[in-house]
C-alpha cells in the first residue's frame, strides 16, 4: 500500500493543490494522512512516519507540502519501480549532488518534469529551478527537495526527521544525510510536479541563512562521501567572506541589469502605444472587447 | 603641475573616455602619460608613478580609468584644494567608512559623485547618490574616509614618490584599497573631494569571480591587524566560516529570486507588447505609423528650403 502524508500549515493550499494531487495519483487501497502541523518541520512528519509505519502492507509513503501538485497519474508504478532496488530509501523529484549545505541547489541538479507555477505579474508557469542547470532524473543525489519525499518502508521505520532543527529549513538534507550516513541510496525520479509557489525562492532569507548554520554545525565533519581532513577555519573564514561578497556583488550587478531589460521593455510598450494610430484605434478594440467578453458569456454559463 | 596618467588596454574606449575628461580639466602645463599598459593594472600605474616622479614641478597625479571621463573644468583648482593640507595622500571622488575588505560598498559610502554609465539593453545612465547635491542623501559628504573607489584617484607628491602599487595582489583587483591602507599606514588621510566623474562599464562587476575572490583574500590576509578592522569580523574563525557561508549562499538565493521576477516580468511584458502588435487595429494602422515616420524627414527638408539651405552652403566667416 502507498500511503501518501502531508504537514497541514495552511489549509487553502491544501485543499487547492495537494488534495487533488494526492487524491489523482492514489491508489484504492491508498491511506492518506493529512495532519495539522504541529512544531517544527520534523516534529509533523515523525508523527506521518508514525502512522505509516502501522500499516505493515505499506510499500512507500509520499509526502507532499501544502503547494505541491502531484500531476502524475502514473506516481504509484514509478515508486514502486524506483524502490524495486531495496538499497533506494528515498525518492523525490528533484534533488542534487556535490551538495556541501541546505543550498542543496548549488550542486549538481537533477530534476524530474517539476512545474514551478507563480501567480505574479498576472500568473505564469517556469521550469522548476530554471535558475540554475539541471541533468534529467533518475539520478542518485545527496539530497532532495523537500517540497516532495517519497521514503521506503525502511526508511519510514528507521530513520526520523529531527526535531531538534528548529527553523524549518533544512530538514530535507538532514534526513537524507542520515539515511546515506546508514549505507542507503537517495534517488530523483522522473515524477510530474506542480509546485505552486511565490518567484521568491526563499521567503525569509535571514531565517534560512539561520538553518544554514544550524545544519552545518550539525553535520560539520560528518557528511558522507565527504573527507575529513583538518579543516584550516581561518581559511575557509576567508574564502566564505570573499565569496559572500563576490555573490553580493553579482546579486546587485544582476538586479541592475534585470531593471535595464526592464526599462528596454517597458519603452517599447511605451512607445507602441502612445502612437497616434494605437490611440485612434482605441474604439475598436474596445468594441472587440466587448464582443469577446459577450460572445464568451453564454457559454460560461 | 598637475599630471594624468591612464594605463591603455583599449585605445579607442580611451579615445572616447579618459581623454575627452583629460582635455577638459587639464591646464596648458599638464603632462599626460598615456601608457599601453604592461601588465596588471599594479605594473602600469607603477610604471606611470615611476615616470611622474622624476618630474620635480609635481603638484598632482590623476590616475583615472581609460573607461573613466572627468566633467568638471574646475578640477585642477578642486585637486589643489584638497591637497593644500600636506598630510593628505589620496583623493578621490568616491569613497567610503568602516571599509573591511576591497568590497568597499559594503562599508557605509559617503561619496559617490559619478555615474555609471552602461551599453547593455539600449544603454543609460546611473547616477550615484552625489552625482546631483541637492538630490543627495544626508549622509552624503567630502572628507577623511577609510578607501576611494580606484577608477579615479588623485596622488599627492608624497605618495607618488613614496608608496606603490603591490603587484603582490594580482592583475586588477584591490589595488585601490590596498594603496589606501597604505597611505593610512603611513599616517596620512585618504580624502573625497567634489568633482565628478563618468564611469562607462558593464552592469556585470566582473565575468569571473575567482580573481577578485583571490585578491580579497591577499588583501585580508595582508593587512589582518595591522589597520583596526580591516580582514576582520565577530566571531571565531569557524563561527565567521559558516556565517560567511551562509550569506554567501543567501545572496546568491536573492539573485535567483531576481532572475524568476524578471523572467516572468518580461513574459508579462513581451505578452503585452506581441498582443499590442499583433492586434488587428495595430496592422490595419500600419501606414500611418510609416507615414508619421516619413513626417520628420519631409518636414526637416521644408524647414532646410530655401533660406536655410541657402545659410548652411553659404561661406562660412569668423562673425558666422
Amino acid at each position: 500500500m502507498i500511503a501518501f502524508g502531508c504537514s497541514v500549515s495552511e489549509s487553502e493550499p491544501y485543499f487547492r493543490y495537494a488534495e487533488p494531487g494526492i487524491r489523482m495519483a492514489a491508489e484504492p487501497d491508498s491511506a492518506i494522512f493529512s495532519y495539522a502541523a504541529v512544531g517544527t518541520i520534523g516534529r509533523t512528519y515523525n508523527l506521518l512516519l508514525d502512522a505509516a509505519a502501522r500499516h505493515e502492507d505499506l510499500e512507500a509513503l509520499v509526502i507532499v507540502h501544502p503547494h505541491t501538485e502531484i500531476a502524475d497519474p502514473e506516481l504509484c508504478a514509478k515508486v514502486r519501480t524506483a524502490l524495486a532496488d531495496p538499497d533506494i530509501a528515498v525518492i523525490g523529484c528533484a534533488g542534487a549532488s556535490d551538495v556541501r549545505t541546505i543550498a542543496w541547489w548549488e550542486g549538481s541538479v537533477s530534476c524530474g518534469a517539476v512545474t514551478h507555477r507563480y501567480v505574479e505579474h498576472g500568473g505564469g508557469e517556469l521550469p522548476a529551478f530554471s535558475w540554475t542547470a539541471r541533468r534529467p532524473a533518475p539520478a542518485e543525489v545527496d539530497t532532495l527537495d523537500g517540497f516532495m519525499l517519497v521514503l521506503s518502508p525502511w526508511a519510514v521505520r528507521t530513520v526520523r526527521f529531527d526535531e531538534g532543527l528548529m527553523l524549518g529549513h533544512g530538514f530535507d538534507l538532514d534526513y537524507c544525510l542520515q539515511v546515506r550516513g546508514a549505507g542507503r541510496k537517495v534517488v530523483t525520479a522522473d515524477l510530474c510536479v506542480i509546485q505552486h509557489r511565490s518567484l521568491k525562492v526563499i521567503g525569509d532569507l535571514e531565517l534560512w541563512a539561520e538553518a544554514h548554520v544550524e545544519v552545518a554545525r550539525k553535520w560539520e565533519g560528518r557528511m558522507p562521501g565527504l573527507e575529513t581532513s583538518t579543516i584550516d577555519w581561518r581559511q575557509r573564514a576567508r574564502r566564505a567572506e570573499a565569496e559572500r561578497e563576490a555573490a553580493r556583488a553579482l546579486a546587485y550587478s544582476k538586479r541592475l541589469a534585470a531593471d535595464a531589460r526592464l526599462q528596454e521593455l517597458e519603452r517599447s510598450l511605451q512607445q507602441a502605444t502612445e502612437t497616434m494610430s494605437w490611440r485612434i484605434t482605441t474604439p475598436l478594440r474596445r468594441i472587440n472587447k466587448w464582443r469577446r467578453t459577450s460572445s464568451a458569456g453564454p457559454r460560461g454559463q | 603641475m598637475i599630471a594624468f596618467g591612464a594605463a591603455i588596454t583599449q585605445p579607442e574606449v580611451y579615445r572616447s573616455c579618459a581623454e575627452v575628461g583629460i582635455r577638459l580639466a587639464a591646464e596648458p602645463d599638464s603632462v599626460v602619460y598615456d601608457l599601453p599598459s604592461v601588465g596588471s593594472i599594479f605594473e602600469s600605474y607603477n610604471a606611470v608613478l615611476d615616470e611622474a616622479a622624476e618630474r620635480e614641478d609635481l603638484e598632482a597625479l590623476v590616475l583615472v580609468h581609460q573607461d573613466a571621463q572627468i566633467v568638471d573644468e574646475d578640477f585642477c583648482l578642486t585637486v589643489r584644494q584638497a591637497l593644500s593640507d600636506p598630510h593628505v595622500g589620496i583623493v578621490g571622488c568616491v569613497g567610503a567608512i568602516g571599509v573591511r575588505t576591497i568590497a568597499w560598498w559594503e562599508g557605509s559610502v559617503s561619496l559617490a559623485s559619478f555615474i555609471h554609465r552602461y551599453d547593455e539593453h539600449g544603454g543609460g545612465d546611473l547616477p550615484a547618490f552625489s552625482w546631483a547635491w541637492e538630490e543627495a542623501p544626508p549622509y552624503a559628504r567630502t572628507g577623511e574616509v577609510d578607501t576611494l573607489d580606484g577608477f579615479l584617484l588623485v596622488l599627492s607628491p608624497w605618495a607618488v614618490r613614496n608608496l606603490r602599487f603591490d603587484e603582490w595582489l594580482g592583475a586588477l583587483h584591490g589595488y585601490d584599497f590596498d594603496f589606501c591602507l597604505q597611505v593610512r599606514a603611513a599616517g596620512r588621510k585618504v580624502m573625497t573631494a567634489d568633482f565628478r566623474a563618468i564611469h562607462s562599464h558593464s552592469l556585470q562587476p566582473f565575468r569571473d569571480p575567482e580573481p577578485w575572490i583571490v585578491a580579497h583574500m591577499k588583501v585580508a590576509e595582508k593587512w589582518d591587524g595591522r589597520i583596526p578592522g580591516v580582514g576582520w569580523n565577530a566571531g571565531s574563525w569557524q563561527d565567521r566560516a559558516l556565517r560567511a557561508a551562509s550569506e554567501r549562499d543567501a545572496a546568491r538565493v536573492m539573485s535567483y529570486s531576481d532572475e524568476l521576477e524578471l523572467e516572468s516580468r518580461v513574459r508579462e511584458l513581451e505578452g503585452i507588447l506581441a498582443e499590442t502588435t499583433e492586434s488587428i487595429s495595430w496592422r490595419i494602422t500600419a501606414p500611418l505609423r510609416w507615414l508619421s515616420r516619413m513626417l520628420p524627414s519631409v518636414a526637416e527638408r521644408t524647414r532646410m528650403h530655401p533660406r536655410a539651405r541657402l545659410l548652411s552652403a553659404g561661406p562660412r566667416t569668423d562673425r558666422g
